[in-house]
């Protein structure tokens, strides 16, 4: 009975979880006459791929999944460098510093990004940074190191001082531990960590669309250019939002097992 | 020889070096249809003048933030930027005046509303580059065909033709809606309310009821509880609070929803922007049967409200002398946008050139909507956006609940505007 009733609990979950992307695939897959259609339907009455052959048509919004995925790279890259460093020393030092340091890195996070996005536009103009996958990376990073100190630190503080301490003993110096010691057995939390840098890079809107022009136009604004003054083309934006969310689903599937393991590694402090 | 040919050499490189020094990238920021209308033209100066013309596209939404980004720091990544109407006022301060390009000439080929929208407090600081506006939909197929015409004049005591008055859009509207297989539910309707987008469309009945403006008259007084408003909004909603000859479900009808519905058959004519007609979907059922005409007259004439875009030049440009030879050059060559998707631009001759053309045949009545006494812009101030959500948008949703006064919503309306500091 009881595991009748977890089960529809997770049905239930799932469905309300799945209902908006398979709505979202559905649609891509009707003719654009039906997209609209009063009153609507869930599943297609005719399946058709006429909005993904329209996609071919639009040479720049293969371009801007290109920057896309090299700024999100760029961005994961970023800010992994900064935050395991950053994080190691919270995590190893506790001292009230480090407090203070995680508090004031937490409350970076409360900041709406719509607030700093025009000092962040003049910064980056200043430094030469605009439209360049740099440029929008950094941004991005921006966004995302608080979010990855405080996941690391997590994981860090997981991770039994004795590994280090016995690395120091064989003769590493205290960044030899770090590379060789802390960062391969951080690896589940730094992939989850990775993972979220990377979809929140991969998703982001303003500041791409602030800091982007012609050369670095990421696929988030080339999906939004199909909301026009006169509507909305559901048909060929639904195609485009489904090719757009494959690389981070196939991406996620790769990395299951090490998110996994990452995610049950921070729960159980040594 | 050696030496000659080394100085025609240096010639030929020094002549390339200058001719890359005099080659300027002018920026474009503009939304799809600024694109599309303008991609044309800006190809044609880049190769008379040897200058590169780079568009910037960004969403609808986004010119406004980009620019707003720009203006807000100083910054000069654009030369030109296309700007809706109604974001005109926000950027004023931050335009570069084109009175020298409205000649009387320029001025003498562009409809009145659009030589109004492109002042702001005297100044003229957009240079209009297309302008589009709603105008009758209809199936020809159901007004050509022989039999509808005849009940309809046995029973209206006139010939039935695209509707030229309210009245007549009534009648036909009312003629139209039918329940063609008996089964209690209405298949066709006759026409559809839109009240997806209450702010914008209840607007366009209070100009054909004769008011002078929308809301705010030419000294920005409040007019929003004058006559034409009451009537205007008393029409708007009547076409589902008292003769239902639209589709029930009025707050999920916007402007696509209602373009569906046509297409799919399921109204006989609507009221939407022009630029679909060049548009219509090869897989509609009535993909060769859609007509159009001007937009119908209320007791105070023909009357819309367009929707123009304008390039302004931001005073940040680093090449504002060729910024301005641009806008001139894209509104001399206007009529290249024609052929373009949306099939727009702003000049009158521009629309002339086309209007007989075949699969032009929207020209003739956007010129004619465009030319109407009653077609006036939207008052040019800065917080029109947010009268348009807080105070149009909430009096036409009331409104079409058909429970509510529209007099005592647009009384409502009045003390809204007092608030927010006019008078």
């Amino acid at each position: 009975m009881e595991r009748a009733t977890l089960f529809a609990l997770v049905t239930i979950i799932v469905v309300v979880y799945v209902f908006p992307y398979a709505f979202l695939v559905s649609t891509s897959l009707k003719p654009p006459a039906d997209a609209l259609a009063i009153p609507p339907t869930i599943l297609p009455q005719r399946i058709s791929l006429e909005n993904y052959r329209n996609i071919a048509t639009f040479p720049s919004v293969r371009q801007s999944f290109g920057n896309s995925l090299t700024i999100a790279l760029l961005s994961t890259l970023i800010t992994i460098s900064l935050a395991v460093p950053a994080a190691y020393a919270v995590a190893r030092f506790a001292s009230l510093a480090g407090k203070i340091f995680l508090i004031a890195v937490l409350i970076t996070r409360l900041i709406p990004p719509v607030s700093v996005g025009i000092p962040l536009f003049a910064i980056m103009r200043s430094l030469d940074l605009t439209d360049t996958h740099i440029g929008v990376a950094l941004a991005h990073s921006t966004i995302s190191v608080p979010l990855a100190i405080w996941l690391l630190a997590s994981f860090m503080e997981g991770i039994p001082h004795e590994l280090e301490e016995a690395a120091r003993v064989d003769g590493c110096s205290r960044f030899g531990a770090l590379f060789r010691i802390i960062i391969p057995v951080a690896a589940g939390g730094i992939a989850v960590t990775s993972v979220f840098v990377f979809l929140a890079s991969w998703n982001e809107f303003l500041f791409a669309l602030l800091l982007s022009s012609t050369s670095v136009k990421t696929a988030p604004i080339a999906i939004a250019e199909f909301r026009t003054q006169y509507g909305i083309q559901w048909g060929t934006m639904t195609s485009l939002s489904v090719l757009f969310s494959f690389p981070v689903i196939i991406f996620s599937l790769l990395m299951q097992k090490r998110i996994v393991a990452g995610m049950t590694m921070g729960a159980v402090k040594g | 020889m050696k030496r000659l040919s080394l100085v025609v050499l240096l010639f030929v490189l020094l002549s390339l070096t200058a001719t890359a020094q005099d080659s300027v990238t002018l920026t474009i920021l503009v939304e799809q249809g600024g694109f599309w209308l303008q991609e044309a033209a800006a190809a044609q100066f880049e190769e008379e003048t040897g200058h590169t013309v780079e568009f910037v596209n960004v969403p609808y939404g986004s010119v406004f933030d980009r620019l707003s980004a720009e203006m807000a720091t100083g910054g000069a990544a654009f030369d030109v930027a296309t700007i809706d109407v109604v974001w005109m006022s926000h950027f004023a301060p931050f335009a570069e005046p084109l009175d020298d390009l409205f000649t009387d000439e320029v001025i003498g080929d562009l409809f009145s509303s659009l030589v109004a929208d492109a002042q702001i407090g005297g100044t003229y600081i957009g240079m209009p580059t297309w302008a589009n506006t709603e105008i009758i939909f209809y199936r020809k197929d159901l007004w050509e065909d022989p039999d509808e015409m005849a009940a309809f004049e046995a029973e209206y005591g006139y010939p039935l033709a695209p509707p030229t008055t309210w009245q007549e859009f009534d009648d036909m509207a009312t003629f139209f809606t039918r329940d063609n297989d008996g089964d209690g539910e209405i298949d066709m309707y006759g026409t559809d309310v839109k009240g997806g987008v209450a702010d914008f469309e209840w607007m366009i009945a209070v100009l054909q009821a004769g008011s002078p403006g929308v809301v705010l008259d030419a000294d920005h007084n409040i007019i929003i509880d004058n006559e034409a408003h009451v009537a205007g909004l008393e029409y708007y909603i009547s076409h589902h609070c008292d003769m239902d000859v639209a589709p029930p479900n009025v707050n999920e009808i916007d402007w696509g929803v209602a373009e569906n519905l046509f297409y799919q058959s399921q109204t006989a004519m609507f009221r939407f922007w022009g630029h679909a007609y060049r548009l219509t979907r090869g897989d509609s059922p009535i993909a060769d049967l859609v007509g159009a005409a001007p937009m119908v007259a209320g007791p105070g004439g023909v009357g819309a409200i367009p929707g123009p875009w304008f390039n302004i030049v931001p005073k940040t440009s680093e090449n504002k002398e060729l910024a301005l030879e641009l806008v001139q050059y894209l509104y001399d060559n206007n009529a290249l946008g024609i052929e373009a998707p949306l099939g727009l631009a702003a000049r009158k001759s521009a629309y002339a050139e086309y209007a007989d053309v075949e699969g032009f045949e929207n020209l003739n009545p956007l010129l004619q909507t465009l030319d109407g006494p009653q077609t006036i812009g939207r008052p040019a101030v800065a917080d029109w956006q947010q009268i348009a959500d807080e105070i149009l948008g909430p009096i036409g949703t009331d409104a079409l609940s058909c429970e509510e006064d529209p007099a005592e919503l647009l009384a409502w309306g009045r003390e809204q505007l007092e608030a927010m500091g006019y008078e």
